[in-house]
């Protein structure tokens, strides 16, 4: 869709991004459709196998730990993870408490600056208005 | 993600989507990793069922024609497909001449004129910008 580098990493970091998605997407105990819908995108991005996929689902029911999933996660699988992440927490048009902490944590973990979550809120912020413009383009397309 | 339509189409009319993003994708020759890449997002933002999902990757080799997927589609669904379309388009960093030659196919379907058509263009450059500046200052 756009220029992303996600399907460029080694298979096991690219596993390790989709776990920090699934995490992500159940802190608040709720997924909603719009969430299931970035998630699932995400997803068909990291050209995961189908083994990796059902894994992935599964912990989507049984969500790892924060801790867990960070392990295994760093440099530009890491970055990707928090971008994604940040837009992910957004799609249902809050972050809450839980979702902010996490997402700080990951930031931490990466040794990112102290604004990156804020810089990326910013930028989700933008995107979304992207997206909306684009569906708005669509009612006025028609000759 | 996106605030659209999309999930309120049918199982079949999202098959149809992922098969003409699939066309536009092949349009240029064979199918690389970004394409495929793009595809699979597409199919999951849509929510396209795995067993469904099947059935359009064996599209990848051998694409359905596209005027057998835009016939009888009603024009807003068009419009939308036009619209992933010309992000399909787009991937690979560059229109191809046969890519925007099916891009136009579309545009007909979805009563959208050239220059509505370069409007849309213009939207998705102005997307790969967005998305640029996430790597830009997540590299810093």
């Amino acid at each position: 869709m756009l220029p992303d580098t996600v399907h460029k990493l080694p298979r096991e970091e690219r596993f390790a991004y989709a776990r920090l998605l699934a995490f992500m997407a159940r802190i608040d105990n709720e997924l909603t459709v719009d969430e299931m819908a970035m998630f699932e995108q995400r997803l068909g991005t990291a050209l995961l196998s189908p083994g990796q996929r059902e894994q992935i689902r599964a912990a989507l029911k049984n969500p790892p730990s924060l801790e867990k999933c960070l392990e295994d996660l760093s440099g530009e699988a890491g970055r990707l993870a928090l971008r994604d992440a940040v837009m992910m927490a957004a799609a249902d048009g809050t972050v809450d408490e839980d979702e902010r902490d996490a997402l700080e944590d990951i930031s931490e973990h990466l040794g990112l600056k102290e604004d990156a979550v804020e810089q990326l809120l910013a930028w989700t912020v933008k995107g979304y208005k992207w997206m909306k413009e684009g569906y708005e383009l669509l009612d006025v397309l028609e000759e | 993600m996106f605030p659209d339509g999309l999930l309120h189409r049918s199982p079949q009319e999202r098959v149809r989507y992922a098969e003409i993003l699939v066309y536009i994708a092949a349009a240029d020759g064979e199918l690389v990793r970004e394409e495929i890449a793009v595809i699979e997002a597409m199919m999951g933002r849509a929510m396209i069922h795995p067993e469904s999902r099947v059935t359009v990757r064996s599209g990848f080799e051998q694409p359905i024609p596209l005027e057998q997927s835009l016939a009888d589609l009603d024009v807003s669904f068009a419009q939308l497909i036009l619209r992933d379309a010309a992000l399909v388009a787009a991937v690979d960093g560059d229109y191809d001449r046969r890519e925007l030659t099916a891009l136009r196919k579309i545009a007909k379907t979805a009563n959208v004129s050239s220059k509505q058509l370069s409007v849309l263009l213009d939207w998705v450059t102005e997307g790969w910008h967005w998305f640029e500046k996430a790597t830009d200052f997540l590299s810093e």
